[in-house]
């Protein structure tokens, strides 16, 4: 049961302009997988079609080992939880949770709304209009609306990036309650990477329309495979390996201040709490590093010399 | 706006006055002529003008028609806005230009175009005849399929832009998310998209509506004395019988005709609103 989601060969397109090229990918029942990209790179494109609202250029898309590459998004089993939230203005919140078991002519549907407003902490607003809700509130009641279908595959759409700090820790704690809670398969997308790493089984990492590596939040943190993905996942300072297709990439941690075969100039400091983040202008570039706050403290304009030790270098492709 | 009322009012006293002056005044006068029988107030005018079978007829024809025509445009007025408002943004503003185009050309210059294509030796008629649907040219000039025709090519526009405005306004993903719930086409329509544009179908079927009524030049056109709307009637009434007290009995029933159109579709909304 490794690809009760299975996606081949998947191409897709906006009129001429191809947004992803044969993708391939597949996903466990139950697992939890981010798909992690720069804007544009296609992740919403790919949730869309997993949802059967476009309609693929080829390859296919089997759900529960059944075909639904050309099946309308009514008969999926899959819910999508948009970006925008796309809560209808005009119905109440619990006509909202209701949508979709009304249609289906659901003999539970009061139970199974009250419940659903009651797991995303919302049943006293059940009479409410979605415009009298806060932001991360409507985004509740997205949530609420797709689980109540109980859906095979869960799609969440940036669910964490329009919400502030706390808020955005309340949304992580309650996908993970819901990914406990009910075994569904969820796939979301992200441009962060801690966001992640933090929550993903797997991650997905896109660039332009394709697929660059598929790798556990561990595995891909240590050991990215080109330097698109070192450069995306925080490897800050990157440089080529002279007469190979390689090159090597450290973390602002693994960089050492104080001492070193390089020199140059402290730019920028900042305090992180048990951390300082520095950069440093030098002769390979702008160099971050990051040292612990109890180390010695440089000032910007000063001068300093660092080292960019091999041993805590990761290896990586050249993309 | 004004931090005193009565700045407010005396600024807008000016125009009330000219409004007043130039327009209730004389339609006020017009209106009253109908009411005046040989002792003081009576209805006789309006009793006089509906017992006339030929009025009645023009009566309903104009009612029909206009109904007609804002229900056709409602019809086509969604689907081309729906399919505006799904095209990528530049297309989007030339397809809105090429829908708001006929409304910078002349309605005599319109007009005078269906003549042309509608007439016997038009294209329409030379279509159907060389296809072998008809024998003979058929008379489609100086019939209610004309003026209709005429019409809804005329007001089609001003349904179209209230819906696309109206469209533009629904929140981004609501379709899609529609119909991930389970909803089909038919159900998307009903349950999200007319819900959600009630207030632009308002405006335009109003603006339709009344602007069917009222129009002169196209059925005058198109229509002739054979098809007499209410508006053709009323010139002919003045300019052939110089009969201004008919002339008054038209005019009051198209105002009322505009407001009972325009109070029926705001309640309809409303209706709909409350109880969803
Ligand atoms: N409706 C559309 N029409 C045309 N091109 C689109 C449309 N939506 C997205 N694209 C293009 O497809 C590519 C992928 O977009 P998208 O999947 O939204 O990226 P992401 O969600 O990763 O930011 C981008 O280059 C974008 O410009
Ligand atoms: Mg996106």
């Amino acid at each position: 049961m490794s690809d009760f989601l299975n996606i081949s060969d998947l191409t897709l397109a906006y009129g001429r302009t191809v947004a992803v090229e044969k993708m391939n990918l597949a996903i466990a029942k139950g697992e939890l997988v981010a798909l992690l990209g720069p804007s544009g790179c296609g992740k919403t494109t790919t949730m869309r079609a997993i949802a059967g609202l476009l309609t693929p250029v080829a390859g296919s898309i089997t759900i529960d080992g059944r075909d639904v590459t050309r099946l309308a998004p009514a008969k999926r089993e899959v819910g999508l939880m948009f970006q925008s939230y796309a809560l209808f203005p005009h119905l109440t919140l619990y006509d909202n949770v209701a949508f979709g078991l009304r249609l289906r002519r659901d003999p539970d549907l009061d139970a199974k709304v009250r419940a659903g407003l009651e797991t995303v902490g919302l049943a006293k607003f059940a009479t409410r209009m979605p415009a009298d809700l806060s932001g991360g509130q409507q985004q509740r009641v997205a949530l609420a609306r797709s689980l109540v279908m109980q859906p095979k595959v869960l799609l969440l759409d940036e669910p964490l990036s329009n919400l502030d700090a706390r808020l955005r820790l309340e949304m992580r704690v309650e996908l993970q309650r819901v990914q406990q809670e009910t075994g569904v398969t969820m796939v979301f997308v992200t441009h962060d990477q801690s966001e992640a790493m933090g929550l993903a089984d797997r991650i997905v990492l896109m660039r332009g329309g394709a697929i660059e590596q598929i790798a556990t939040p561990e595995e891909i943190y240590s050991a990215p495979r080109t330097t698109f993905a070192a450069d995306f996942l925080g490897f800050e300072t990157i440089l080529p390996i002279e007469g190979e297709n390689r090159s090597m990439a450290w973390r602002p941690s693994a960089v050492v201040l104080g001492e070193g075969p390089h020199e140059g100039t402290v730019r920028g400091v900042a305090f992180a709490g048990e951390r300082r983040e520095y950069v440093v202008e030098s002769a390979i570039g702008m160099v971050k590093v990051d040292m612990p706050a109890s180390d010695t403290v440089y000032r910007i304009g000063q001068p300093v010399r660092f080292d960019l030790p091999k041993d805590r270098a990761v290896i990586v492709e050249n993309s | 706006m004004f931090e005193n009322r009565a700045v407010g009012l005396a600024l807008t006293l000016p125009a009330a006055l000219f409004a007043a002056a130039l327009f209730i005044l004389p339609v006020g006068i017009l209106l009253s002529e109908a009411f005046q029988g040989e002792n003081g107030f009576s209805v006789q005018a309006y009793i006089d003008f509906f017992s006339s079978g030929r009025n009645q007829t023009v009566f309903w024809r104009t009612l029909k028609l206009a109904a007609f025509v804002a229900g056709v445009s409602a019809v086509i007025g969604y689907a081309a806005a729906f399919c505006i408002v799904s095209l990528p943004p530049t297309s989007r503003g030339r397809m809105f230009g090429l829908v708001t185009l006929p409304l910078m050309i002349s309605p005599v210059a319109r007009t005078y175009a269906w003549l042309v294509i509608l007439g016997r030796t038009g294209f329409v008629n030379a279509i159907l005849v060389d296809i072998g649907i008809m024998d003979t040219p058929a008379r489609i000039l100086f019939t209610e399929t004309a003026v209709f025709i005429g019409l809804l090519q005329l007001f089609l526009p001003l349904m179209i832009i209230s819906l696309v405005s109206a469209m533009e306004n629904m929140p981004r993903d609501a379709i899609p998310a529609a119909r991930i719930l389970g909803a089909n086409w038919f159900q998307v329509f009903t349950r999200v998209i007319l819900p959600l544009t009630r207030e632009g179908l308002v405006i335009g079927g109003t603006l339709v509506f009344t602007g069917s009524m009222t129009a002169y030049i196209t059925p005058a056109i198109l229509g002739g004395s054979k098809v007499l709307m209410l508006e053709t009637l009323l010139y002919q009434r003045v300019t052939v019988a110089n009969d201004f007290v008919a002339a008054s009995v038209i005019a009051m029933i198209l105002i009322v005709m505009a407001f009972s159109a325009n109070l029926l579709l705001k309640r309809i909304a409303t209706a709909r609103k409350t109880r969803a």
